[in-house]
């Protein structure tokens, strides 16, 4: 048995729950460099096991079948990667700020969600092997992770904003989080960089679907996967280029609201998709 | 090691005084020349800030330690101070006091802002130039170096230092950046242009604020505060035009009635199109109706009592981490103490033995001599033997000297026993 094959789930999951625990402490002990240290310590390692797990389990199974990070539990597993490294990235960021608190529990949560359902919901061979599958899938995964980080940005935003409104500034002690601006800024990135990704993979998802028609262009717009993100991506845009041209809804707290709905629209879309069997072969 | 320190402070003088005993750091140094021209077998650390000037003094030997008196005739000579009145005016520690004060100085608890964190950096300042004035100073370091962790611990281990405590420095270092990202790109604009106004526009320029708008009903003053932090002046009459381009609104005018109210308000919010507007109404009686802050979504207002309310706040927060940093540097003190005395009576330890074995020696040598024909098992045993009796000789004594050196009495060395024992033994 070589050592990658001994990484499993629960070493990077332990150390994402260790670095949240860690976060957690802040609330009641006072900063120290020890525990900070400890904390990015974790999170490395957690991030290393993540990114050797998801290497090797990849590689074997291109092997055997096709594409493993095609299947839900694979999709899951990479976008709680991508949350993971987005963490850590910020971390350095904003170096006191309690994002963890927010963002772990949504890493955990992908990879809670990716052990529930297994791998055994591969995606079938013919699809994950073409070109316009593989942009597809790598543009949703990265679309939905940025949405998700916009949605913690949101949140933030909005519990920020409370307790400045409420004057409530000392009460919380060591959970201070990110300025206002700052949270802002990166809640309306987090919105035009998900609205570009996932138009991506809303279109290649149509050119997949003309390329594999031998009846010429048939997009089923009565399949419910393929309104629910025309209507994802649309309202993206909406938000996105509404929230550039039209300042008042520039207003944070706006822009806040825009990422929690955007969050909301994937959370029904990826619901919709896991019920009609969207990914594990069944139509379109 | 024995300590002495006297000194003033905001405690027990006022500025006046301060400022007639206090050095410039330019000064240190030849007043330290001067105290080794005086007291060579001590060593000396002179701590002069706008809050307090003190001169701690130490040394190995008790008699080497200079007088209270002569300390003060020294620094009368340097200040144009009567002796009397010094005399009067300063306190003095000893010892394990001395120490415990260094200590709770360093970590700022007796400063006059608790949990400033510039008094250690003085502290740190005063160390170099002592060790300047004397390189070869062990006592110092020893004591300064205690000193600096004690500050560090205190600054790590409580949270004394993290809340902020003046109106001005909450505004700017707590709230402003709890919005604001940087400053230097915002807009500021100040509404009157009083002291409140000066000392904000001070905290703002340290955050980086560099596009300051005065605007005052007298225009002398306005140009005046726009000059002294390179800022600009508006006519009062653009109020509501400046409001509009304003991020953050400081305001301090003596109006006697709200200067902005919510009607007035509106048509600058829609002009601002909603853009975060953070505004601290210092004011008394208030120039912002306080429904603007509650009726506008990204409208932060502050009055003076809201910023009040959080010094206080941040005051409690600190005095309740009191108990906690005493602990600190009551331990610190404590095993200041007892690290001195374990070295102090390891030497006495160190010489006893040397002076034992070395009378042991002496006698097994006479024994060899005289005796003929030990074999070699013999004299192994003979030797263990001398061995076993200096051995249980020296152990009672040894054990009550380290018993000693162990309690806390606050002695900086186990005086009594220690002396007897270099008595009895004629040790050096």
């Amino acid at each position: 048995m070589n050592w990658p094959e001994k990484i499993s789930i629960t070493c990077f999951a332990a150390s994402y729950l260790v670095v949240l625990a860690i976060e957690l402490m802040r609330m009641y002990i006072p900063r120290s460099a020890v525990r900070s240290t400890i904390k990015i310590g974790f999170a490395i390692a957690g991030l290393f096991s993540h990114t050797v797990y998801l290497f090797y389990r990849a590689n074997v199974s291109f092997d055997q079948s096709g594409l493993w990070l095609g299947s839900w539990f694979g999709w899951s597993l990479a976008g709680a990667w991508l949350l993971a490294a987005a963490y850590l990235w910020l971390i350095f960021q904003k170096f006191n700020s309690p994002i963890g608190i927010f963002l772990l529990p949504v890493v955990l949560g992908l990879i809670g969600w990716g052990s529930y359902v297994g791998s055994e919901t591969q995606f079938s061979a013919v699809r994950e092997k073409s070109i316009w599958s593989m942009v597809h899938g790598v543009a949703l995964l990265i679309g939905t992770a940025v949405v998700a980080l916009g949605f913690v940005f949101g949140v933030m935003y909005l519990i920020h904003s409370r307790r400045l409104k409420s004057k409530s500034i000392s009460k919380s002690g060591q959970f201070r989080l990110p300025s206002l601006e700052w949270l802002q800024r990166y809640a309306e990135r987090s919105l035009l960089a998900s609205a570009c990704f996932l138009g991506i993979g809303f279109v290649s998802g149509i050119a997949r679907n003309l390329t594999g028609t031998s009846s010429g262009i048939v997009i089923p717009w009565q399949n419910p996967v393929i309104w629910t993100s025309a209507v994802l991506f649309g309202w993206l845009i909406f938000a996105s280029i509404g929230s550039r041209i039209y300042q008042p809804s520039r207003n944070g707290r706006k822009v806040a609201m825009l990422v929690l709905v955007s969050f909301l629209f994937l959370v029904l879309e990826l619901g919709i998709v896991w019920w009609v069997g969207h990914a594990t072969g069944g139509e379109p | 090691m024995n300590m002495l320190v006297i000194g003033c402070s905001h405690h027990v003088a006022d500025a006046s005084f301060r400022e007639r005993v206090s050095f410039a750091p330019n000064q240190v140094s030849g007043f330290l020349d001067s105290y080794y021209e005086k007291f060579p077998e001590s060593e000396a650390l002179l701590l002069s800030t706008c809050n307090r000037t003190e001169l701690y003094v130490l040394a190995d030997q008790s008699d080497s330690v200079p007088s209270r008196m002569d300390l003060i005739e020294l620094l009368a000579s340097r200040h144009d101070v009567p002796v009397q009145e010094l005399d009067s005016a300063l306190y003095a520690h000893r010892d394990s006091d001395a120490v415990s004060h260094l200590f709770t100085v360093s970590s700022s608890l007796d400063s006059m802002v608790v949990g400033e964190s510039q008094i250690v950096s003085q502290v740190k300042q005063a160390y170099e130039l002592a060790t300047e004035a004397r390189p070869k100073s062990p006592l110092i370091h020893r004591m300064f170096d205690a000193a600096i962790r004690v500050a560090k611990r205190v600054s790590t281990e409580t949270k004394i230092h993290e809340n902020r405590v003046s109106v001005p420095s909450v505004a700017i270092n707590v709230l402003a950046k709890q919005i604001f990202e940087r400053l230097d790109n915002k807009k500021i604009l100040v509404l009157g242009a009083g002291e409140m106004s000066e000392e904000t526009l001070t905290y703002l320029k340290a955050a980086g604020a560099n596009q300051i708008t005065v605007a005052n009903r007298t225009a002398e003053r306005a140009v005046s505060l726009a000059n002294q932090f390179g800022g600009q002046t508006a006519a009062w009459s653009e109020l509501h035009h400046q409001l509009s381009l304003a991020d953050l609104v400081i305001s301090t005018t003596g109006a006697s009635e709200p200067i902005v109210n919510v009607e007035s308000f509106e048509p600058v919010m829609k002009a601002r199109k909603q853009k975060t507007l953070f505004i601290l109404d210092l004011a008394i009686p208030r120039d912002f109706d306080d429904r603007i802050g509650e009726q506008f979504d990204n409208v932060f207002l502050y009055s003076l009592d809201d910023l009040q309310r959080e010094c206080e706040r941040n005051l409690n927060s600190r005095k309740n981490q009191w108990p906690k940093a005493r602990k600190i540097v009551q331990d610190e003190t404590e095993l200041f103490f007892r690290d001195t005395r374990r070295r102090a009576s390891g030497s006495t330890i160190a010489q006893l033995k040397k002076q034992a074995n070395s009378i042991k020696d002496e006698e097994l040598k006479r024994l060899m001599n005289r005796l003929d024909s030990v074999s070699d098992k013999d004299r192994e045993q003979i030797e263990k033997s001398f061995h076993r009796v200096v051995n249980k000789l020296l152990h009672p004594p040894l054990e009550s000297i380290r018993e000693d050196s162990a309690t806390d009495d606050g002695q900086a060395e186990p005086v009594g026993l220690l002396d007897a024992m270099k008595r009895l033994f004629k040790l050096e």
